[in-house]
């Protein structure tokens, strides 16, 4: 770990770490809105609402499962597969290394603003600054324990595993899947106290209910210690779970995105691409989608389509959907955030030997990869959205200072993702590892990959915030110039709103191409 | 500084080794050439097209091949030449015909419907091959082909450079293989430190060296780069 540690911290790394902390007290002032949004949903209108908590770290979770099916949550670099797994080191020591090692980057980024949130709530309720430090705690072994669930996840996800493996491997996606937007559910009114019973006992309800507990004086008791206990337990099932799976077959488990270190079940298979009478483009869009169907990649995609679909489903039945359209959309933007691995991956995946001693343009050739990386999750959305949105749109009918925000953030919610994947695909032309790190070491892919993440996130957020603003100021605009107003806004507005999409895309996109070009490794 | 005031004219057909130790800057010389890399000053002519200013008619030209080329491992060996035929502009009539033909005479016919990924090092640089001539181009640029290859394979390798060189296709050539220089490049510019340190045929190198008439060009080579000379003297 210490030479793993060694690169990060490097002049550029303390920058990127001071813009972080800057970034994440951004970050808390949007949270600490969308919490008192979530408390007042769930009917507690005075101090700390602790299922509100439980549901704002429930969709931490969900950031963090998702980076777990993309593949993330245990990264190897083809340096590990040389070195690390051909020494003879336990796979479980080296497990248990990586996950420290992100568990380190999670503390350093995480725990300031945590701490600041807990102080403030500390000082709300004049309880000692201890107990907000203890909060801050019980809260970062909550981030650890979402660090190794994604890592299991990621675990889980290998081609070695025998057939009865697979079926509990299959089982413990769909219940990892459930489990994790099962603590949104309680936005939505008059669900059924079982699933709250049910989601105080996961990890994201208990780290909430001892958190709330410390800073608002309320300690003690059987109870509070069987929540520690069990939120310990937590801890150590996800632990042992990763040392188990690790255990045997370490490098079998994980795909390695080295030249011919990824598994394919079927080494034979049909050929699909035909190039007959088709264009180019076509034929870069068809190649794509055959790696995308032939990798897990296709599986990434499918998952992080059911994670938006959900939340945007139990998002419009909580109610929330209609009084909050920005925080709707902020909290797509996060867990479309991570979801966007899909379309981020695309230079692991490309050989850029191939395209750059070709003739084709490389801004036209990424954005045929963008329509064949993001359509699919675009065109899955948009039959949800309408789902959704007709029920909306009709309740608010009497209430036109909400309907114009509601009818912006529909198509919002299909532009943030848009803008988010390419925004993504920037990133990864700019920072991202390509087929061959000779070029990039190990060490200085992890401080690229430190970069591309905050400045993805922050370019992201930036990007978007156009959208997110022009929901937050309709209802303001129609109270001015009046309900007559509406259907012209309405269209004006959403016309507007498509175009900087359309614009941003295209300008996301046009900058990945260059950065391409101008990229020297292959 | 990578390379120092290179400059060289290779002529149509001609082929053409480059060769030096390792950090010379022999790859970065057939990046350049490729349009990989941007030259800080110069320029790089292919024909009459400028790789700089008029890239894509430049690399429509070209067949490069990198060291350790790392091919679409998700893809079978005929999705990706097939893919690879065309970006590279092979007319749709001709690109099936030239794919059986190229995978005949390498001996991977049986392979044309296996992952990239599942085959050996040796078939994946022969696909690599394949990808770099499907578009019959009519300069050819190889960097370091023969790397790390099972002998059957470097044979077959080799038979395929000098097919190509017979007909007429312009290939440089970069390797550390010497026999493969001596044998099949008519010109050879030794590299050394980012610098040009002689060019010509063999026997003009072996003048330039002081050595005898039938030194070997490993002699010759390690003559010439332990002596550090302010021109490169050119044959």
């Amino acid at each position: 770990m210490r030479y793993w540690v060694k690169g990060r911290f490097t002049k550029g790394a303390i920058l990127g770490l001071v813009v972080g902390e800057a970034f994440s007290v951004v970050f808390i002032l949007f949270g600490s809105s969308t919490y008192l949004s979530f408390s007042n949903r769930v009917g507690l209108s005075t101090g700390l609402s602790e299922v509100a908590l439980s549901i704002l770290l429930a969709l931490f979770l969900v950031g963090l499962i998702q980076s777990g099916f993309n593949g993330s949550g245990l990264p190897v670099s083809s340096s590990d597969v040389d070195y690390v797994f051909t020494s003879p080191v336990p796979p479980r020591e080296v497990f248990a290394a990586k996950v420290l090692l992100n568990s380190l980057t999670t503390v350093l980024f995480g725990f300031p603003p945590i701490l600041v949130l807990y102080l403030r709530f500390s000082a709300y309720y004049h309880t000692p600054w201890p107990a907000a430090l203890l909060a801050g705690l019980v809260t970062l072994i909550f981030l650890v324990i979402g660090l190794l669930l994604s890592a299991d996840i990621t675990l889980s996800l290998g081609h070695g595993l025998g057939e009865r493996k697979k079926l509990w491997r299959n089982i413990f996606i769909v219940l990892v899947m459930v489990l994790s937007l099962l603590p949104i559910t309680l936005l939505i009114p008059g669900i059924p106290s079982g699933i709250g019973e049910v989601a105080r006992v996961l990890p994201n309800g208990l780290a909430a209910a001892v958190s709330v507990g410390l800073v608002s004086g309320t300690t003690g008791g059987l109870a509070y210690l069987a929540d520690v206990s069990l939120l310990f337990a937590w801890l150590g099932g996800v632990l042992i779970l990763g040392v188990r799976m690790s255990r045997q077959h370490f490098y079998d488990l994980l795909e390695v995105s080295v030249p011919g270190g990824e598994k394919f079940d079927k080494p034979n298979q049909v050929s699909r691409l035909d190039p007959r009478g088709k264009s180019i483009w076509s034929i870069v869009r068809l190649k794509e989608k055959i790696l995308i169907s032939r990798t897990r990649e296709a599986r990434a995609q499918f998952i992080s389509a059911v994670f938006l679909s959900g939340f945007m489903i139990i998002y419009a039945l909580s109610g929330s959907f209609s009084s909050s359209p920005t925080s709707f959309l902020f909290i797509l933007f996060i867990i479309g955030s991570f979801g966007s691995g899909t379309a981020s991956r695309w230079i692991e995946k490309e050989r850029l030997w191939i395209l750059k001693s070709s003739p084709v343009s490389m801004r036209r050739y990424v954005k045929e990869v963008y329509r064949a990386r993001g359509a699919p999750l675009l065109l899955y959305l948009v039959p949800v959205i309408v789902a959704v949105g007709v029920p909306l749109v009709l309740g608010e009918l009497s209430q036109p200072s909400l309907l114009l925000g509601v009818i912006l953030a529909l198509p919002g919610a299909l532009e943030i993702a848009s803008i988010t994947m390419a925004g993504g695909m920037f990133f990864a032309s700019k920072y991202g590892q390509s087929s061959t790190d000779d070029i990039l070491s190990s060490q200085q892919q992890e401080l690229a990959d430190i970069r591309r993440f905050l400045f993805q996130t922050i370019i992201n957020l930036v990007m978007v915030s156009p959208v997110i603003l022009l929901v937050f100021v309709s209802e303001t605009l129609v109270t001015i110039l009046g309900s007559g107003y509406l259907p012209i806004l309405a269209i004006g507005l959403v016309t507007v709103s498509i175009a900087f999409t359309v614009l941003s895309i295209n300008f996301l996109l046009n900058k990945a191409g260059d950065a391409v070009s101008k990229r020297e490794d292959l | 500084m990578a390379l120092d005031n290179v400059s060289l004219k290779i002529a149509s057909g001609e082929v053409f080794g480059l060769l030096g130790p390792n950090g010379a800057g022999k790859s970065t010389i057939l990046k350049i050439m490729v349009g990989i890399l941007r030259p800080t000053t110069g320029t790089i002519r292919l024909g009459e097209h400028d790789i700089v200013t008029d890239p894509e008619k430049a690399k429509k030209l070209i067949g490069y091949l990198p060291e350790n080329p790392s091919l679409y491992t998700g893809l079978t060996t005929l999705e990706f030449l097939q893919f690879v035929g065309k970006i590279r502009g092979v007319a749709d009539d001709l690109l099936d015909q030239k794919i059986s033909d190229s995978l005949k005479s390498f001996g991977l016919e049986e392979k044309r419907n296996s992952l990239v990924g599942s085959l050996s090092k040796g078939m994946k640089q022969k696909v690599a091959l394949i990808a770099t001539s499907l578009h019959s181009p009519s300069v050819l640029v190889l960097d370091e082909p023969l790397t790390a290859l099972d002998p059957k394979t470097r044979v077959s390798v080799k038979d395929w450079i000098g097919n190509q060189t017979k007909r007429g296709v312009t290939t440089i050539l970069s390797t550390h293989d010497l026999d493969v220089a001596q044998t099949h490049a008519g010109r050879i510019a030794i590299i050394d430190h980012g610098k040009i340190v002689a060019v010509g045929d063999v026997e003009s190198l072996r003048r330039l060296a002081n050595t005898a008439s039938d030194a070997r060009l490993e002699d010759v080579f390690l003559r010439l780069t332990e002596e550090k000379g302010e021109e490169p003297a050119r044959h």
